[in-house]
C-alpha cells in the first residue's frame, strides 16, 4: 500500500499534452511538483486565473476564473466581483502544494496572478513592466529595452527583477511596500516608459502604439486592479513547453534565448535569481 | 496506516447503503434527451422527451483474480493476436462468412436518416391492439412551451383508449413509435421493426397442436377466472439483486476488496518528485 503523499488522485496520466514534444500529462504534473517550492510563494493569497487545455495545447483551451464544479472541499476559493466578467466569481486560491497538484491534474497549463494580494487588493506588491516586442522586433530587442529599464530603476535606487514571459517578451518587476495604489504604480511605470520612448527609437510607451511593427511596447496597463501577470515558473501554451523563467540580469546581457527555458530545463536550474525578492520590498516614491 | 484503511472501509459502507436506498425509487431525470414536436397532419404539439426506463439489475465488474485489478477490453486482431488501436479500426458488413464490405465513415454518415425534430403520427390505433412483443423502450413526453395542445391530446387519447402510431428519429436511427397516455402523461414507446421479431410459423411444434376437448377448455377457463386479479408490478421483487446486496453489506463490514490505484510507472515517477518537493518545503 502506498503512503498518501497527496490528496489528489491523478487521471489520464498518459495523455499527450504537448504533441510536438510528446510531453505527457504525467511529465506536466511532475514539472509543477518539482517547481512548487519556488512557485508557491508567489501564488499565496492571490485569486488566480488559469488557462486550461484539457486535451493538449494544440486543442481548444479556455480561461478559467471560476472554480470548477465538483472540486474537492479542501480547495480554498474566494468570491469576488470581477470587473471584466461583471459578476461575482469564485476564484481559486493556491496556498499549498496539494492545490497546485490539483490544478496541474486539471491541466491548468498557465497560472496567472494578480499583482496584489487578497488583504489589500488595491495596493500592489509589485510594479510591473511588460516588455513586449512586436515583430519583426525580437527578443533581443526586448532584452535591450529591459536592460534600459533596469538602468533607469538603478538610477532611482530601485532593485528590479527580470523574467522571460515564456513567449517573446520580458517582464521586469519591482517588489514594493504596499503603499501606493495601482493608479500610482501604473503612472510610475508609464512615466519610465515615456522617458525610454524619448531616448530609444524602438520603444513605444502609449497604449495606442501596442501593435506597431518593429517596436517594443513597455506596457504599463497591467498595473491595474483585476489584471493579472503570468506567474514566475508558469508553463506557457507554446509547442515547445516554454516557461516564464526568472533570470539574472547577466543572463539578459548574455542574450540567452528564452526557448532554452522549458519544462525540461527549468526544474534543474541550480540558481534561483528571484530567491530574495520578498525580502527586498522597496518604498516606491510616487509623485 | 492500518487505521486509515479501516476508516476508508467504513466510509464505503455508509455510501453503499445510501446508494442502495436510492436505487429503490427511480428519480425523475433532469434533462430532456430530445426536443421537438408531435405532428398530426397540420397540428403541432411541442414536446420534450425524457428517459423513463432504467436497467437496474445487478452489475459486476471483471477483476483479475491474482491482484483484484479491474479488467478492460481490447480489440485484438484475429490473425496475429495483436492489440489494434482505434485509428486502425474500420467497419465491415459481413456479406458471407469471412467476406466483408468495408464502409467508410462518410458512406455510413450519408445513409443515416436526418433528425427532423418531429414525431410524425400517421394514424390512431387501439393501444391494446399492439402486442407488447413489439415494444422496445419507453420515454416520457413533457409539454414544451404550450400546455394546451399537450393536454388536449393526452385527454383525448386517455378517453378513447387510443394511441398514435408513427415515427421518430432519435440520434441516427428511425423508429416506429406509439404515443399513448400513461399515468397522466404522454408516453412514447419505440417499437421493434417486424423483421426483428421472429416469424413463428417456422416452428413445427405449433402445427402439431391439437384442439382441446370442450370440457377441458371449460375447466381451464374456470381456473383462470378464479385466479384473475389486478396486475401489480410491485409485487414482483428482484430477489437475486436483494440477495447480492445483502451479501455486499455483510462483506463490507468484514473483508471487502478495496481496489488500489494501479501503481503505474507514471504515478511512481510523480511520487518520487513529490517526496523530494515535500522534503524541500519542509526545510523552508
Amino acid at each position: 500500500m502506498t503512503e498518501k503523499l497527496t490528496k489528489v488522485s491523478f487521471s489520464n496520466l498518459d495523455k499527450i499534452l504537448y504533441p510536438k514534444l510528446k510531453i505527457t500529462k504525467a511529465q506536466f504534473i511532475e514539472y509543477y511538483i518539482k517547481i512548487a517550492p519556488k512557485l508557491l510563494p508567489f501564488l499565496a493569497e492571490r485569486p488566480l486565473v488559469l488557462t486550461r487545455y484539457p486535451n493538449g495545447v494544440d486543442k481548444e483551451g479556455f480561461y478559467e476564473k471560476d472554480a470548477p464544479q465538483g472540486m474537492p472541499n479542501w480547495v480554498k476559493t474566494v468570491k469576488l466581483y470581477s470587473e471584466t466578467a461583471k459578476r461575482n466569481v469564485n476564484y481559486i486560491l493556491c496556498n499549498d502544494l496539494d492545490t497546485l497538484i490539483w490544478l496541474a491534474n486539471l491541466v491548468a497549463i498557465e497560472i496567472h496572478m494578480p499583482l496584489s494580494r487578497l488583504d489589500a487588493r488595491e495596493k500592489p506588491d509589485f510594479a510591473f513592466f511588460d516588455i513586449d516586442p512586436e515583430p519583426p522586433a525580437t527578443y533581443e530587442d526586448a532584452s535591450t529595452v529591459a536592460l534600459s529599464v533596469k538602468e533607469k530603476l538603478d538610477q532611482l535606487g530601485l532593485k528590479s527583477y527580470v523574467k522571460t514571459s515564456g513567449k517573446k517578451g520580458l517582464h521586469v518587476l519591482i517588489p514594493i511596500l504596499r503603499e501606493p495604489t495601482f493608479k500610482e504604480t501604473r503612472a510610475f511605470v508609464h512615466q519610465i516608459g515615456q522617458q525610454l520612448a524619448k531616448e530609444l527609437e524602438i520603444v513605444v510607451s502609449e497604449f495606442i502604439d501596442t501593435k506597431k511593427p518593429n517596436k517594443v511596447f513597455v506596457d504599463y496597463t497591467q498595473n491595474s486592479h483585476g489584471r493579472t501577470m503570468v506567474c514566475p515558473y508558469s508553463l506557457r501554451v507554446t509547442p515547445e513547453a516554454t516557461v516564464s523563467t526568472p533570470l539574472d540580469w547577466s543572463d539578459v546581457k548574455k542574450k540567452i534565448k528564452p526557448a532554452e527555458f522549458t519544462i525540461f530545463s527549468v526544474p534543474s536550474l541550480k540558481k534561483d535569481p528571484w530567491k530574495d525578492i520578498f525580502e527586498n520590498r522597496q518604498k516606491l516614491e510616487v509623485k | 496506516m492500518e487505521k486509515k484503511t479501516n476508516r476508508a472501509k467504513k466510509q464505503e459502507v455508509v455510501e453503499t447503503e445510501k446508494t442502495v436506498e436510492n436505487e429503490e425509487k427511480a428519480s425523475a431525470p433532469r434533462r430532456p434527451i430530445w426536443t421537438g414536436s408531435i405532428t398530426i397532419g397540420l397540428i403541432n404539439v411541442p414536446v420534450k422527451l425524457y428517459a423513463m426506463i432504467y436497467d437496474r439489475g445487478v452489475r459486476f465488474h471483471f477483476l483479475h483474480k491474482l491482484d483484484n485489478q479491474p479488467l478492460r477490453y481490447q480489440k485484438v486482431c484475429t490473425k496475429d493476436e495483436k492489440i489494434v488501436p482505434w485509428p486502425e479500426v474500420v467497419k465491415g458488413y459481413e456479406v458471407s462468412k469471412n467476406e466483408f464490405v468495408i464502409f467508410g465513415k462518410e458512406e455510413l454518415e450519408a445513409a443515416k436518416p436526418e433528425s427532423d425534430k418531429r414525431i410524425r403520427i400517421d394514424k390512431f390505433v387501439d393501444y391494446f391492439s399492439v402486442d407488447p412483443v413489439y415494444f422496445s423502450s419507453s420515454y416520457v413526453l413533457m409539454p414544451d412551451k404550450n400546455n394546451d395542445a399537450y393536454s388536449l391530446l393526452l385527454q383525448s387519447l386517455e378517453k378513447m383508449g387510443k394511441a398514435g402510431a408513427g415515427r421518430i428519429t432519435l440520434r441516427t436511427k428511425e423508429y416506429p413509435v406509439l404515443v399513448h397516455a400513461y399515468k397522466g402523461a404522454l408516453v412514447l414507446t419505440t417499437l421493434r421493426y417486424s423483421y426483428d421479431v421472429a416469424d413463428l410459423s417456422g416452428f413445427e411444434e405449433l402445427k402439431e397442436l391439437k384442439a382441446p376437448e370442450k370440457a377441458e377448455l371449460e375447466l381451464a377457463k374456470k381456473i383462470i377466472t378464479d385466479l384473475s386479479g389486478e396486475f401489480d408490478i410491485t409485487a414482483y421483487k428482484d430477489t437475486y439483486r436483494q440477495k447480492v446486496e445483502k451479501t455486499i453489506k455483510k462483506r463490507l463490514k468484514g473483508e471487502a476488496i478495496i481496489v488500489e490505484k494501479p501503481p503505474k510507472e507514471e504515478v511512481k515517477g510523480l511520487m518520487v518528485a513529490l517526496r523530494e518537493t515535500l522534503k524541500q518545503l519542509e526545510k523552508k
